[in-house]
């Protein structure tokens, strides 16, 4: 176990004091390198959250990061970091599964936007992590290359699709991961594993060079520990890129140098939406506190009604199916070997009229502009849960081992409270708010304004200060 | 047979090139019939003529703080 001169793990460090070591050269990339493999080691045989892992790689990148420090360069904050990333981010050369069988062979001819910005930031590429086979599953689970598992409970789910950037980031493996989210991908993991997961605005993120599920609806993000971290994280990944048109052109800010500004004053809307999806009594407790100690800390907690979902979540229904059945036509033409519930959630869209997949673009427009009216006009942000039920087991949501009714409708509205910010394309910061009865992680949702992710960590970052349920660690 | 079954026979035929089973297309098209309704109910009470998909792009860049 690599440790500190002062004797700690620095696995468990986060990725900000562990930059800012290595920055003032109290610890090295190296030792920091050593530490997360050691910590994968330990946990890779009981979540399987890497698919690849480049240790002799990652420890020859951290050598030369020492060295330019040593030199006194330094690339970012994020200088010698070590960090992996969900199996759908292309690096020219290299194999990216996408979490398939199809691709288990393939080798990108690209590099993806992000990682030519962490590169030239100075991370330390660890490798590459699990993900549910083409980003298109909720829960984690992967019949080609294994289920991850939850480091809190193993017979439980991450989440998914980015099931191996929560479950690598929880279990200390790594000090952040990129993941990615169409209906929820990044802040279902984040909230299951407890830590912290950003969908920033649709816009703000390149997709160049990642994986598509849905062109419209995909947005790329990091999970992180704590707030600060993933603002650091966001701040090195976010900005235009000629290579993605329907990237903003809007300055990106430095999201972790307002963080510390508090939320005296500010105005955060609540919602328990039980009309739109029940929510469970233990998920229920956990936000009514997370809102109650923002109050203590000044905010005003507003009730909010939200509007009807079922319009939004049907409307990202008919855009990602006929958007994932046109770009995987060829292999489904061919009988490729897909699970079969990822094969048979691409069907309908061979089904579905132009005009609908149409209109629901042209839709897109008006639901945020109702939703910013309804929702936000008196508030700053919106607070509500994450998933609105405790973590289930894998066995409970196996669709394909038992694709029955239940399983079927729990899955669905596992994505219930997730996929309508991704039709509306606003900033969306998952962050751990407490435990089930189990001893899992649950996560609340802050909804900001169009690329408002500065005031989303801001308000995170204080509840973090006031809390301490990112402290904790699956042991 | 019932019409849309064989509707949905001859997009996934003739159209679309795929052979799925009679049952699986029942299942298709119940699936197909839910959001096509809950599209085209929320596109009559809000689309008119001069509604184009790149105006959410635009909503979210003037629509912030």
């Amino acid at each position: 176990m690599a440790r500190s001169m002062n004797g700690d793990d620095l696995a468990l460090r986060d990725l900000c004091e562990v930059a800012d070591d290595i920055a003032a050269r109290r610890i090295t990339s190296v030792q920091a390198t050593e530490a997360c493999l050691a910590r994968i080691a330990d946990w890779q045989p009981r979540t399987n959250a890497f698919l690849r892992l480049h240790a002799k790689k990652a420890l020859a990148r951290a050598h030369a990061m020492d060295g330019e420090l040593a030199t006194g360069s330094r690339r970012s904050p994020l200088h010698g970091v070590p960090m992996a990333h969900k199996d759908m981010y292309y690096r020219i050369g290299e194999n990216s599964t996408g979490g398939s069988a199809i691709r288990r062979d393939w080798v990108a001819s690209t590099t993806a936007t992000v990682l030519r910005k962490l590169d030239a930031a100075g991370v330390v590429e660890l490798g590459f992590l699990s993900m549910a086979e083409f980003a298109a599953g909720p829960t984690g689970h992967n019949i080609h290359h294994g289920h991850c598992r939850n480091p809190w409970d193993g017979q439980r789910i991450t989440g998914g699709s980015s099931s191996g950037s929560g479950a690598s980031v929880a279990a200390r493996m790594v000090y952040g991961a990129l993941g990615s989210d169409t209906g929820g991908s990044i802040r279902l993991p984040a909230s299951a594993c407890g830590v912290v997961g950003m969908k920033a605005t649709y816009g703000r993120v390149s997709r160049a060079g990642a994986l598509a599920r849905s062109w419209t609806l995909d947005h790329v993000g990091p999970l992180t520990r704590t707030v600060r971290d993933n603002a650091r994280l966001l701040t090195a990944i976010a900005g235009h890129d000629p290579n993605d048109s329907t990237t903003s052109e809007k300055p990106v800010l430095d999201y972790e140098a307002s963080v510390e500004d508090g939320v005296r004053g500010l105005k955060v809307g609540f919602s328990l939406p039980d009309a739109l999806v029940p929510v469970d009594p233990q998920v229920a407790t956990a936000v009514q506190t997370a809102a109650d100690t923002l109050e203590s800390l000044g905010a005003a907690i507003v009730p909010v009604k939200l509007p009807d979902f079922t319009a939004l979540y049907r409307a990202a229904e008919v855009i990602v199916k006929c958007e994932a059945a046109a770009m995987h036509r060829p292999w489904m033409e061919a009988d490729a070997p897909y699970a079969n519930q990822v094969r048979t959630r691409m069907d309908a869209g061979f089904f579905i009229p132009a005009t609908q997949y149409i209109d629901a673009l042209r839709l897109r427009a008006h639901f945020v502009s109702d939703f910013l009216a309804a929702a936000m006009t008196d508030v700053d942000a919106v607070m509500l849960p994450t998933i609105p039920f405790p973590v289930p087991t894998i066995e409970e949501t196996d669709v394909e081992a038992s694709g029955g009714p239940a399983t079927l409708s729990m899955v669905a509205r596992f994505t219930g409270l997730t996929r309508p910010f991704n039709t509306l394309g606003l900033p969306v910061l998952s962050i751990p708010c407490g435990f089930d009865a189990s001893g899992v992680p649950i996560g609340l949702q802050l909804v900001g304004r169009p690329f408002d992710e500065a005031l989303l960590y801001r308000i995170g970052h204080a509840y973090q200060r006031a809390t301490d349920h990112h402290r904790k660690v699956p042991v | 047979m019932d019409d849309k079954l064989l509707l949905a026979r001859a997009i996934a035929q003739r159209l679309q090139g795929f052979r799925y089973d009679d049952a699986r297309l029942a299942e298709i098209m119940t699936e197909v019939d839910v959001l096509n309704d809950a599209v085209r109910e929320a596109a009559a009470a809000r689309l008119t003529f001069d509604d184009e998909p790149a105006a959410f792009r635009s909503v979210l860049e003037w629509r912030d703080r």
